[in-house]
């Protein structure tokens, strides 16, 4: 428990946080995915959850969407328990959740416009003309305006998931999760991605992020939650968790990534309109 | 043998009007088994394990039962049941219907399973309600991939309207079969019913094939 007792300030600003795990715990079968998690997310911050395969991380993100049950503890958000057996308040909170998936999981059927505006018609309930006004200004921020009319199929890796956070955007969410959106890009595409996600942290957006890219951990994380076999063994501002791990394991996989200092992320991108 | 088009130049209005109720009976029979086998197919994918079992039930029977005991048995048994006789078109139409509801059933099935679990929790996390996700997102995708399969489904629609021929529907091979008692030329009579059956059918099964490799690539998550 002493590394979460850090002195390290987090952001706060004097709110209770927009996301807290309280002793989640959950199991498949036997298996401990989730053991006594207890994490924070606070408004404004970028926290990243980095951990081996299979250590629950992705489960956690589940949760947080309440597309999972819990065996025991609370999530919260916005200060209301997050309940995946509830079907209104699974919506509810969705609603207010951004999701990236590692796949993108564009909808093939759909060009990359309806991949944007469909969630506004069919959720929202926005007229068409005020969802595709509000999709091209999205796919513009993610730099794809010219990609409008296109179907997910003809876009590189890169392109798809830059729709993918542009789809998720487009709800307006108090909150956005990632679950390892560069891990299905080839080396090339990542870099633009990390991009799109640095300025959208920079805007101050709410972020939370399992991934691999530990230089994007480390530069652009406010807060490094580290995962091993369900359990939370470390947690940190990125500095502590990088340079002056406290739990030998957090070291270890550190290591193991061959953790280096080299930067894939591209220089801001030029301001649109 | 000589060939002899005259039954054609007198009987040809009330031919074309079998030919008419042929395709009507054909359509609305797809047009049935189609929304049939959505409605089945999604809630015995996505409606828990009562669903599966009771319209897996359903599923089983009309697969296991020939069509042709189903029309005679709507047509001759059912009336006893409600009282009242029915018209035989519609027997033909709900007869048809239910037997290829079921297999658009197990096919839209294979269509949803085999749509990536991923494309649910995507449509999920955007807050939609299952139906929603399933009718915008899972079912389009999966009647692209299922089109092919669809497409032999409607061709076995038409071929087997042919069956209500033995509920004296007047459609095609029943009149047919009163225009070559009546005129003694079953040659010429069989023979144009063989070839309309085709010109129906082989536009479908083309077309079909043709939308399909247009579109197929807007079904592969
Ligand atoms: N639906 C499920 N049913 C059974 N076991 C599951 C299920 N989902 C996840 N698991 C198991 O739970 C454990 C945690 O999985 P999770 O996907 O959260 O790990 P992860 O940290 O995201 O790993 P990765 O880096 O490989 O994505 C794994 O052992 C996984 O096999
Ligand atoms: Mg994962």
């Amino acid at each position: 428990m002493s590394a979460q007792e850090t002195p390290v300030k987090r952001i706060n600003h004097g709110e209770s946080p927009i996301l807290s795990f309280e002793n989640v715990s959950k199991r498949y079968g036997t298996l401990q995915a989730l053991d006594q998690v207890t994490l924070t997310v606070n408004r404004g911050e970028v926290v990243c959850l980095i951990g081996p395969s299979g250590s629950g991380k992705s489960t956690a993100l589940r949760c947080a969407n309440a597309l999972e049950t819990l065996d025991s503890g609370r999530v919260l958000f916005e200060g209301k328990e997050v309940r995946a057996d509830d079907n209104r308040n699974a919506r509810q909170v969705r609603r207010r959740m951004g999701m990236v998936f590692q796949n993108f999981e564009l909808f093939p059927h759909l060009t990359v416009l309806k991949n944007v505006t469909i969630g506004l018609t069919t959720v929202l309930k926005l007229d068409e003309a005020a969802a595709d006004k509000r999709a091209l200004t999205l796919l513009a921020k993610v730099g794809l305006s010219d990609k409008a009319s296109a179907h997910a199929a003809n876009l590189s890796g890169g392109q798809q998931q830059r729709v993918a956070i542009a789809r998720a955007l487009a709800m307006e969410p108090a909150l956005m999760l990632f679950d390892e959106p560069t891990s299905a890009l080839d080396p090339e595409t990542i870099g633009e991605v990390l991009s799109v996600m640095k300025a959208l942290a920079d805007e101050g957006m709410t972020m939370v992020v399992v991934t691999h890219e530990m230089d994007f951990a480390r530069r652009v994380g406010n807060w490094v939650v580290v995962f091993d076999k369900g359990r939370v063994i470390e947690q940190g501002p990125p500095r502590q968790i990088f340079e002056a791990a406290t739990v030998p394991r957090t070291r270890e996989f550190l290591n193991h990534l061959g953790w280096h200092g080299e930067s894939k992320i591209e220089p801001a991108r030029e301001p649109k309109q | 043998m000589a060939i002899d088009l005259s039954p054609f130049a007198n009987s040809w209005p009330f031919l074309l009007k079998a030919v008419a109720l042929t395709v009507f009976i054909s359509a609305m029979s797809m047009l049935l088994g189609f929304v049939l086998g959505v409605v089945v197919g999604a809630l015995r994918t996505y409606g828990g394990r009562f669903f599966d079992i009771v319209l897996g039930f359903y599923v089983d029977t009309m697969r296991s039962i020939p069509l042709l005991v189903i029309l005679i048995w709507i047509y001759f048994a059912f009336p006893l049941v409600i009282g009242a006789s029915v018209d035989v078109t519609s027997a033909a139409i709900v007869g048809l219907g239910l037997h290829l509801g079921a297999y658009m059933a197990e096919t839209i099935r294979a269509g949803l399973t085999s749509v990536r679990r991923g494309q649910m929790a995507a449509a999920l996390a955007l807050g939609m309600s299952h139906t929603q996700a399933i009718r915008t997102i899972i079912l389009p995708q999966a009647l692209i991939r299922m089109l092919p399969s669809l497409g032999s489904l409607f061709v076995f629609a038409i071929k087997d309207s042919a069956i209500a021929s033995v509920i004296a529907v007047p459609e095609l091979l029943r009149q047919t079969q009163v225009v070559a008692g009546n005129t003694y030329r079953p040659f010429e009579l069989y023979t144009a019913a063989m070839i309309v059956y085709f010109l129906l059918c082989f536009p479908v099964a083309r077309g079909v094939d043709w939308i399909y490799r247009r579109v197929a690539h807007l079904g592969s998550s």
